[in-house]
């Protein structure tokens, strides 16, 4: 269980993260998401101890990290934006000095350490130097490092830069994986990994909070939304006439002469004959007749271009205006 | 503690810079004593080592440019700093490893008077006394690389820190003779440690009014002081600058006389070093 509190960290006059706030529950994929410089890494690395925030606290596991810092961070793993490798220790011998330093006995640590090996997959490499490595591997490395002593709390930033196709899905694979066991926050600003690894989604703009959701409730939501954009050149109170059931919203005027509404539906089923046949009743020639699907890369770009607040999180009901 | 102890010795041997200290270490200690003790048919060890002094320039920098710049800069420091052990001990592990490579080398060297004990008379007492002092010497110093070693990223600056560092305290003694003892300089002087004091305070806190406050009243109690009975102010600066003269201190060592003062003088030099290593990177952290 991770909980932030009004988090807030200031480098001079640079507000890096606002006030930001949330909490994890034990067992939950949370992911990060936003643009470069958004303060994910920041966020991070306050959670972590790395670095102090300027107000605001960090409970992991009903420990503060400011005040009882070791006890807090002999419950996270954290995989930095780079991984910290020594470059001239073999693999081995690197996160032998990682189970030293994170305080794993001596009898433990050999199944542990066989067991990550099988995770990460990087038995084969196992007695090369890091520094020659390739870039996949150093990853599968410094995740490898994360997991030492399986900690309660995985804090994973960028796991899956610079792997290549086939290693980013093995490591999501990894990482669902390790979701069944442990608490996970991971920040991408990749969305469709983010989509599929997580349960929850945190985006974070220009340091602050701009929506928190589920990514069930937004799987439902965007297939509820059974919405079409329409076009028709017939004048626009006509139509608000004609499709009254449906209640239309008013889109602009895209084309001279033609107007463009957006067609709600409220119960879940499929109403494109409906508007079809309503359509030929009234002898309304359709320009354009496309459904629309909300795709997390939308709301993604919405948050981010626009200045959103926490209070205009979606509202499931399918109401939002696409 | 053990962890960063073992993984920096470990290193110190995996990469180059363990060998290349311990072999100029051991080849200028062994050039000195064949030229002085062997070619000079003279059985004292003890100013052997004091021509040695000089070697500290280039090996200190060996020793400790690494230490905390090539964390920082390869991003280990995320790895050290967010695991469940306090900077004290990271940065003590840090300092004992290198002071290990050193003692290493000393204990290499200490062999040379066992050799000469064969052929002449030796005296132990003072040679161990001497050795114990040089290895103080020699700690203090790292700690000063170490601490120079937290200020930056660049291993070059490090050691070119280093360097000068160590060639400010090697000179120290020299320094403090050329330094003005009347009460006037030495007023002038305080005061311009108490502004600079403020200064720190005012980096550190950000609070004008407070950094201004706390300097006038210092500089009206020095003042003070000052009308009061210049007497005090007499050659503080030569007593100042004397606690950096970690050379000073190894006198009574090199004349075979253990003061506890000097080896307390030693140990504070360097925890002094060590805390404000720890205060760096805790301030860092906290910035």
């Amino acid at each position: 269980m991770i909980e932030v509190k009004n988090l807030t960290k200031v480098y001079g006059r640079n507000v890096a993260v606002d006030n930001i706030s949330f909490v994890v529950g034990d067992g939950e994929i949370v992911g990060f998401l936003g643009p470069n410089g958004a303060g994910k890494t920041t966020t991070m690395n306050i959670m972590t101890g790395y670095i102090s925030a300027t107000k605001g606290d960090v409970d992991i596991n009903g420990y503060n990290i400011l005040k009882e810092p070791e006890k807090a961070k002999k419950q996270i793993g954290y995989l930095p934006d780079t991984p910290p490798l020594y470059g001239d220790m073999r693999v081995c011998e690197y996160l032998n000095f990682v189970c030293d330093i994170k305080g794993v006995s001596k009898d433990k640590r050999k199944d542990m350490l066989n067991e990550i090996y099988n995770i990460v997959k990087i038995k084969d490499v196992e007695k090369r130097v890091i520094k020659n490595l390739s870039k996949g591997y150093r990853q599968r490395v410094g995740l490898a490092q994360a997991l030492v002593g399986f900690p309660d709390v995985l804090i994973l930033d960028e796991p899956t830069v610079g792997l290549d196709p086939k290693q980013i899905i093995e490591m999501r694979e990894v990482i669902k994986e390790l979701g069944q066991r442990h608490t996970v926050i991971l920040s991408s600003h990749i969305l469709s990994e983010v989509n599929a690894v997580c349960d929850k989604i945190i985006i974070i703009n220009n340091g602050k909070i701009a929506v928190k959701l589920n990514t069930k409730d937004f799987e439902n939501m965007s297939s509820d939304l059974f919405n079409i954009r329409f076009k028709a050149n017939k004048p626009a109170d006509e139509i608000l006439r004609i499709f009254e059931k449906f209640k239309p919203v008013y889109n602009g005027e895209e084309e001279k002469g033609t107007f463009d509404f957006l067609l709600y539906k409220e119960e879940k089923k499929d109403c494109r004959e409906e508007i079809f046949n309503i359509s030929a009743e009234n002898n309304l020639p359709v320009l354009m007749f496309k459904p629309v699907i909300f795709s997390l890369e939308d709301l993604f770009l919405k948050v981010i271009n626009e200045d959103y607040s926490e209070n205009d999180i979606i509202t499931t009901n399918g109401k939002e205006e696409v | 503690m053990n962890a960063v102890f073992k993984k920096e010795l470990h290193t110190y041997f995996n990469t180059l810079s363990g060998y290349v200290f311990l072999g100029f270490f051991v080849l200028i200690n062994a050039y000195f004593f064949s030229q002085i003790n062997i070619g000079g048919g003279n059985s004292d060890y003890s100013s052997t080592l004091t021509y040695t002094f000089s070697m500290f320039l280039i090996l200190i920098p060996v020793l400790t440019m690494r230490l905390f710049a090539e964390e920082v800069r390869q991003r280990t420091d995320q790895l050290l700093y967010t695991s469940p052990i306090s900077v004290w001990k990271i940065v003590f592990g840090k300092f004992f490893a290198a002071a290990s490579v050193f003692l290493i080398g000393t204990a290499v060297t200490a062999l040379f008077p066992v050799i000469m004990s064969y052929y002449g008379e030796v005296n132990f007492t003072q040679t161990f006394s001497c050795f114990l002092g040089y290895f103080l010497l020699g700690a203090a110093l790292i700690s000063v690389g170490l601490f120079i070693s937290v200020l930056t990223d660049n291993q070059i600056i490090a050691a070119v820190g280093t360097f000068a560092a160590v060639f400010f305290i090697l000179m120290m003694d020299g320094i403090i003779k050329s330094m003005p003892d009347d009460p006037f300089s030495s007023a002038v002087f305080t005061a311009m440690v108490i502004i600079f004091i403020s200064f720190v305070l005012y980096s550190g806190t950000k609070n004008i009014i407070v950094s201004v406050i706390f300097s006038v009243i210092c500089i009206v109690a020095e003042a003070g002081v000052y009308l009061y009975d210049n007497s005090v102010f007499e050659s503080l600066i030569a007593k100042t600058l004397e606690w950096f003269s970690v050379v000073n201190h190894f006198e009574s060592f090199y004349m075979g006389i253990f003061k506890l003062s000097d080896i307390v003088y030693y140990s504070s030099f360097i925890f002094v070093f060590l805390y404000v290593t720890v205060n760096t990177i805790e301030k860092r952290r906290w910035r």
